[in-house]
């Protein structure tokens, strides 16, 4: 069971890995496409707006992430 | 379309430095970095808005301009986005102009420059509040009349502050006026730019403008600061008293959360049954990204100092004065606040040089920038410190904060030597000026330190459970597997794909005194420096025989087994040592070419390791 765990963190991990290591504007590619698809999918509205929205916006942004000029933009 | 589903672009825009990202955060919740200088945005950004009605209202925060005339990138992007010339954007249909209270003249200059345009606008009267303390007579009503716009008092940084402005640009009326076509524009003759000075100079006698008196604390301090000698000293000292303050208040709570990890990691080997499972949690997760989140305390004294600075106005100051001594190398007096933006990540620093109107100037700073120590190296220089140097006093001083200082006048001083010789290679130029404005004295605003520290705290927390613990746990792997054979005699690690690797490269580095844990921790700290800290505890920990606990304790470890030579050479390689992947990744961005960023990662390893190779000789020589 502990190999089974350790084998899916680790998958996990390197998946993440990936995604933070992609260059900005490839991840901005992937965000749009990504949007795209959930487009066309009613049932994913609600998600899109929550939660993709704001990481399009970041995304757009530039940097990796890492920096204050790049923090999350919020709606009121 | 009905008004509920009808959205609104707006764009705000001033000269530097008057408020407009401050008043782009109230208006969006967003927690965008101000402060007290000119430059500090050099990018548009977007946020968003909901209005009363239910509209969304799509803000944009556009860098600081004098004039639509631009003589920079950041200054050409606000042009740009202003005149619908961004590609796949339409032009901003409604434009709030922000406009310092306290420098009236220079603000309702542009204003006037973008009434002209024809872009529906509304005038924000900013920092109104400090006007009013300092005895500026401004009639917004008038004002008003005068402009055919209205013009509305704001203080950006207080609650409610934008209230009036907030009912304006909610109004439907806007949606109403809205401009469908890119509006037209040419570039101002000189009749043109004499017109509207003259046209200023109407509008402020006939709205009985009274500027603010010269205020006598700022005088006398700039008496002091800008003193060619005095400014320097006062400079130096107090940059060494932070560096000071990073040790010395930062050890007890360092040392708090080192034993709470020590004491999480003893818990899981006692509580959990022995296999992969727990050696992920106690060698990879706890031993690794636990080891760098000590190091937060320093972090956040750094920032705090860092930010109290940005906010209080002394920065540009020390600009001024150092403008002579970067001129002097071949670096421009711009090139100052990109350089001090590179103390935290060299990425914002390189994009900072756009407000850099010279090309080669540009190029010098950007690729001296990754030389300033950013706020990731700052763990692998405790960690060194910490095994290496005793925590002795010297007068006044402590030696660990004595050797920390150094370590970033190093980084400092070889930029200067880089950008010489670049200015060698590239043939003098002239000597171009600093033109800089002075921002008033004030107080560091509290809110703007608690949100700047407590997004310096949110970045790398998120940094150390992100990136940091990802790639922790993948080294975790390539140094588990696969298993030793059952005749064995090392430790695990040295048959695990991680540790065949270190004895790869151990060849390369072991003419500058790394061993090939080392060397192992070199690779995934290209990702994120932060990260050779945890690869080191990871694999300390993995090296580790029998009972021995690493889990947050790699200090004691690397003391005993490294020589003091092998740690003096790691820290000159993280003087230079190549920047972050992310970093390379943005030189090509912003210099449109792989030529740049390759140049940069081929000079700095060979500095680093030329560095290195000296220091680890020399003081192997004298130990």
């Amino acid at each position: 069971m502990q190999q089974f765990i350790v084998a899916l963190i680790a998958l996990v991990a390197l998946a993440f890995s990936i995604w933070k290591l992609m260059p900005a504007r490839r991840r901005l590619r992937a965000l749009m496409a990504i949007d795209a698809w959930a487009a066309r999918r009613p049932r994913l509205a609600g998600w899109r707006e929550h939660s993709l929205k704001p990481r399009l916006l970041r995304a757009g942004g530039t940097g990796c992430g890492g920096c204050p000029a790049n923090t999350q933009p919020r709606t009121r | 379309m009905d008004a509920a589903t009808q959205s609104l672009r707006i764009a705000l825009l001033g000269v530097p430095n008057c408020g407009k990202t401050a008043l782009f955060n109230r208006l969006t919740g967003s927690r965008q970095k101000v402060a007290n200088y000119a430059g500090v945005t050099v990018e548009r950004r977007e946020g968003e808005r909901r209005a009363r009605d239910g509209r969304g209202l799509r803000v944009l925060d556009l860098p600081g301009t004098y004039s639509l005339t631009p003589t920079t990138l950041d200054e050409a992007i606000t042009r740009d986005v202003l005149l619908g010339r961004v590609a796949g954007e339409s032009a901003p249909e409604l434009v709030v102009c922000v406009v310092d209270a306290v420098h009236l003249a220079v603000g309702l200059r542009l204003a006037l420059e973008v009434k002209r345009v024809g872009v529906p606008m509304v005038i924000a009267l900013n920092r109104m509040d400090v006007a009013r303390r300092r005895g500026v007579q401004i009639d917004p009503a008038r004002l008003s009349a005068e402009l055919g716009v209205a013009v509305l008092p704001t203080i950006a940084v207080k609650r409610g502050g934008a209230d009036e402005l907030i009912a304006s640009i909610e109004s439907p009326r806007w949606l109403e006026h809205r401009v469908v076509t890119a509006p037209g524009w040419q570039p101002p003759s000189a009749e043109d730019a004499e017109q509207t000075q003259s046209d200023l100079r109407g509008i402020l006698a006939s709205v009985g403008y009274v500027p603010a008196p010269e205020n006598s604390w700022d005088k006398a301090l700039d008496r002091v600061l800008l003193n060619p000698l005095g400014g320097l000293i006062v400079f130096a000292l107090v940059m060494f008293f932070i560096f000071q303050a990073v040790f010395t208040w930062a050890t007890p709570l360092m040392d708090g959360i080192e034993a709470l990890f020590g004491s999480f990691g003893g818990w899981v080997n006692a509580n959990m049954g022995d296999g992969p499972l727990r050696s992920l949690l106690v060698d990879g997760v706890i031993a690794g990204a636990g080891g760098v989140l000590v190091f937060l305390p320093q972090i956040i004294i750094l920032f705090f100092f860092i930010l109290v600075f940005e906010d209080s106005g002394y920065l540009p100051r020390a600009a001024y004065l150092l403008d002579r001594l970067m001129g002097w190398v071949g670096l421009s007096g711009r090139a100052f606040i990109p350089l001090l933006s590179s103390h935290a990540c060299a990425i914002p620093g390189i994009m900072a040089a756009r407000t850099i109107p010279n090309w080669r100037d540009r190029l010098t700073t950007i690729m001296v920038a990754p030389l300033m120590t950013c706020s990731a190296r700052l763990p692998v220089y405790s960690l060194l410190i910490s095994a290496f140097i005793p925590a002795r006093e010297i007068g006044w001083f402590n030696l660990q904060g004595i050797v920390l200082f150094s370590l970033y006048a190093a980084g400092i001083l070889s930029s200067f030597l880089v950008a010489f010789v670049l200015k060698l290679f590239a043939g003098a130029r002239r000597y171009s000026p600093l033109m800089l404005e002075l921002p008033d004295f004030q107080w560091p605003h509290a809110g703007n330190l608690v949100l700047g520290l407590w997004e310096r705290v949110k970045i790398f927390v998120s940094r150390v459970g992100g990136i940091i613990l990802a790639l922790t746990i993948i080294l975790w792997v390539l140094s588990t597997y696969p298993a030793p054979p059952p005749d064995a005699t090392g430790p695990a690690i040295q048959y695990s794909f991680a540790g065949q690797l270190g004895a790869m490269l151990q060849t390369v580095f072991a003419p500058i005194g790394f061993n090939w844990q080392i060397s192992i921790a070199l690779v995934p700290g290209l990702a994120a420096r932060e990260v050779a800290v945890s690869a080191l505890g990871t694999v300390y920990a993995m090296s580790a025989t029998g009972d021995d606990q690493i889990a947050a304790q790699l200090e004691p470890v690397i003391a005993q087994g490294w020589s003091l030579a092998t740690a003096c050479s790691l820290l000159a390689w993280y003087v230079f040592a190549p920047q972050c992947l992310s970093t390379l990744a943005v030189v090509k961005r912003e210099t449109n070419s792989w030529r740049y960023p390759l140049i940069m990662a081929g000079y700095l390893f060979a500095l680093a390791y030329l560095a290195s190779f000296i220091t680890y000789r020399a003081v192997g020589a004298l130990t």
